[in-house]
């Protein structure tokens, strides 16, 4: 970045003469440092899985959530930071709270999905704020069936079928690309999202984090709920088995367990 | 020069202010009866607990005398809903009190507190007619008597509710010996103190419709509030 | 020729003027209303009843109206009085409910937190001289509790073992308080059914802003359960021998 201290990456309220905005930038390398969110939209539901890096052994376990519930049906993870994230989860439930209070109907994805784009790019025109340095993963199902968006810190959103935020993106989404989601259950994808998050996670520079796995399904009655202890232990051997199954594979074909 | 004689006037009109907007009130009254007698270290608060509602009876145990501190107790009688909130800001003031102070506070100091709680509402009052009961700093039992605006005043026994006009004339010859030759005065042993009060809720549960069902009875003196629950008469 | 008369349309015609002043009239009448509701604890949890009616005056004009709704998974809720008021409430219930899921603390809000918020509620409404027209009755069980609670539009609140609402009070409270009090915790199922069917009969033979079609309720272990709308056995040959009851 040759342009970095000519003065144009100060305020979002000026453009570079490349016209681009600096801090809108910055605020997504803020999300690329953290650990990865990733969300899958299957044919029966949409999941969503966050690799939470822990700086300390002397957390409590599933302290400091980065998968939120924001309504009933509505699950919000994230890449990015933490603080910033709570701000913009406490917006969600706002959004979805008067939306269910003047239509008694919960907020369809692309409604809420869009007025969250408006807030985050709110926040990319005035000297006076920053950009959220989040991305916002929103999984819901709605009348419309399971749906998924993601909204980053310049105000854009898009509606995926599977997406990925945070340090491991690129092979995070490299692995989705492989998956047939159309096709998948929730069931099914709550194991490879678990394995796409083991895949990305970097063992050499952060060796502590937890998995955060969460869904909304018809076996999860339609609301937005961590996934039950069995499935979770079952996709974090999932996991665990094909991590090992790779390290064989480079090592040499075969070799029976 | 001003003819007054023959100037017509009109009457006076006292200013009385209206919470009743399109016929509305927002108040009830929902019974009970009260009391409270000091003695010389000790003090005895007494409360029947039948809550009700014209004739009909809506609870037979629905308490309204509450301990604030160790040392503090609060009976209501009045409109039910403004009682328990009215207890509800005491007890919470009692408590942060209690936390800031790492002490209960003082039940002389509670009483001036409860006066100004229901003064800070006087244009729209806790329709409660509330007994605050306790030991003051030298130990000795203290009783006061409010109206609903916070007018306060330290007595020795006291009865208030649906049941006063019963009990306080009761009260009146038991305890006060007001007006009898050979009284002795001070202040009644505890013994009597209490057998004064339960027949003086046994007799107010005959003749008044809004008092029965069950009496909770306090005890305070050095060693805490010691508490009772007696049946009274259910119909 | 007849002198020609010249109407506005309605749509056009200015109103009679109100005056900005004088006590104000909203809220100070129920509208679409639902009479009794009545409740008791009996030996597995709380039974509840209340009728399908939603009235308007004496035009019994909805006549399929649930008049009974869980809040959460351990409390029961019924309502009678202003049925708009009723589904504020229900609406702002729904919204609390949602906040609290959205903790994702694992806590589930129980009868008595229920209670106490729709208590606040009704009395903070009352203090505002802007009632809800409700007299709500709170049936649940918390942490093994039996709770049975009453809240009105003065805020007025009291927890007792039968509960009933309006004409309720007067006719189904004696017989409750008859057949229930004292043996809470000894009354069976068919018992209480039996007990509540006879209340309901009471009501809907004497109040005439009654129903002949309701709903049954409980609150168990097991959770909420509320019945689909029935009808009662009623006999009316005793009418014939009351003059002008009959013909």
């Amino acid at each position: 970045m040759t342009s970095i201290g000519t003065g144009y990456d100060l305020s979002v309220s000026t453009y570079s003469p490349d016209g681009r905005v600096f801090q809108v930038e910055y605020a997504q390398k803020a999300v690329d440092n953290s650990g990865t969110a990733v969300g899958l939209r299957v044919k029966d539901g949409v999941v969503l899985a966050v690799e939470k890096i822990k700086h300390s052994r002397l957390l409590v376990p599933h302290a400091n959530r980065r998968i939120m519930t924001a309504s009933k049906h509505i699950g919000v993870a994230t890449a990015g930071w933490i603080s910033d994230t709570r701000h913009l989860v406490k917006r969600v439930r706002d959004e979805a709270r008067d939306y269910r209070s003047t239509y008694k109907v919960e907020i369809p994805a692309k409604i809420i999905a869009e007025r969250m784009g408006m807030y985050a790019q709110a926040y990319t025109l005035y000297s006076a704020v920053r950009p959220f340095g989040v991305s916002t993963i929103i999984g819901t199902v709605d009348a419309d069936g399971p749906q998924l968006y993601m909204i980053e810190p310049s105000g854009q959103y898009v509606g995926y079928r599977g997406c990925a935020a945070g340090k491991g993106k690129q092979v995070a989404k490299t692995e989705i690309e492989k998956l047939n989601l159309d096709q998948m259950t929730a069931r099914e994808a709550i194991k490879e999202a678990a394995r796409i998050i083991y895949a990305a996670h970097d063992d050499s520079k952060d060796k502590l984090f937890e998995l955060e796995l969460s869904w909304v399904c018809a076996e999860s009655n339609g609301l937005h709920v961590h996934v039950p202890q069995d499935l979770f232990d079952e996709a974090i051997q999932h996991a665990e088995r094909s991590l090992n199954d790779d390290d064989d594979d480079d090592e040499m074909e075969g070799d029976d367990e | 020069m001003m003819d007054y004689a023959s100037m017509q006037f009109a009457p006076t009109e006292v200013p009385v202010e209206h919470h009743s907007h399109g016929g509305w009130e927002p108040y009830v009254d929902n019974g009970g009866t009260s009391l409270a007698i000091a003695g010389k270290d000790f003090v005895i608060v007494a409360a029947d607990a039948r809550q009700s509602d014209g004739y009909s009876i809506n609870s037979r145990y629905d308490p309204k005398a509450f301990v604030l501190s160790n040392q503090t107790v609060i009976a209501t009688t009045g409109y039910a809903a403004d009682a328990k909130r009215l207890v509800e800001v005491m007890e919470q003031n009692a408590q942060t009190y209690f936390h800031k102070h790492d002490r209960a506070m003082g039940t002389t100091a509670m009483a001036q507190l409860m006066s100004n709680t229901l003064y800070y509402k006087r244009f729209f009052p806790y329709y409660v007619f509330p007994i605050l009961a306790g030991l003051d700093k030298e130990g000795n039992g203290a009783v006061f008597s409010y109206d609903p605006v916070g007018n306060m005043e330290r007595v020795v026994y006291l009865a208030c509710g649906s049941a006063s006009a019963l009990v306080q004339p009761f009260l009146d010859n038991q305890v006060g010996g007001a007006n009898q030759r050979g009284h002795e005065g001070g202040f009644l042993d505890r013994a009597t103190a209490r057998k004064i009060a339960i027949d003086a809720f046994t007799s107010a549960t005959e003749r008044d419709i809004h008092t029965g069902d069950w009496l909770d009875l306090f005890t305070i003196d050095r060693t805490g509030i010691h508490r009772e629950k007696r049946e009274l008469k259910h119909d | 020729m007849d002198p020609i008369e010249i109407r506005l349309p309605h749509t056009i015609q200015r109103p009679k003027a109100t005056p900005n002043y004088g006590p104000r009239t909203h809220t100070t009448r129920p509208i679409v209303t639902g009479t009794s509701v009545i409740a008791f604890k009996y030996k597995d949890g709380i039974m509840m009843a209340a009728d399908c009616l939603a009235s308007y005056g004496s035009l019994a004009r909805f006549r399929n109206e649930k008049r009974l709704m869980a809040v959460g998974e351990t409390t029961l809720l019924g309502v009678s009085g202003d049925m708009s008021d009723f589904q504020h409430m229900q609406h702002t219930l729904e919204s609390i409910l949602t906040q609290e899921y959205d903790m994702d603390d694992g806590q589930k809000l129980g009868t008595k937190s229920v209670y106490k918020c729709i208590s606040n509620i009704m009395y903070n409404r009352r203090t505002k001289v802007d009632p809800l027209w409700n007299s709500y009755v709170i049936g649940g069980l918390d942490n093994g509790e039996k709770i049975l609670g009453y809240v009105d539009l003065y805020g007025t609140t009291y927890q007792s073992a039968t509960i009933a609402t309006g004409f309720g009070g007067h006719l189904a409270q004696p017989i409750l308080r008859r057949r229930v009090e004292g043996r809470e915790d000894e009354l069976s199922e068919e018992e209480a059914v039996q007990i509540l069917d006879e209340c309901m009969r009471v009501l809907f033979y004497r109040d005439a802003r009654s129903l002949n079609k309701l709903r049954r309720a409980k609150v168990t272990a097991q959770g909420v359960e509320i019945s689909e709308p029935y009808m009662l056995e009623t006999n009316w040959s005793f009418a014939e021998s009351i003059t002008g009851y009959g013909s």
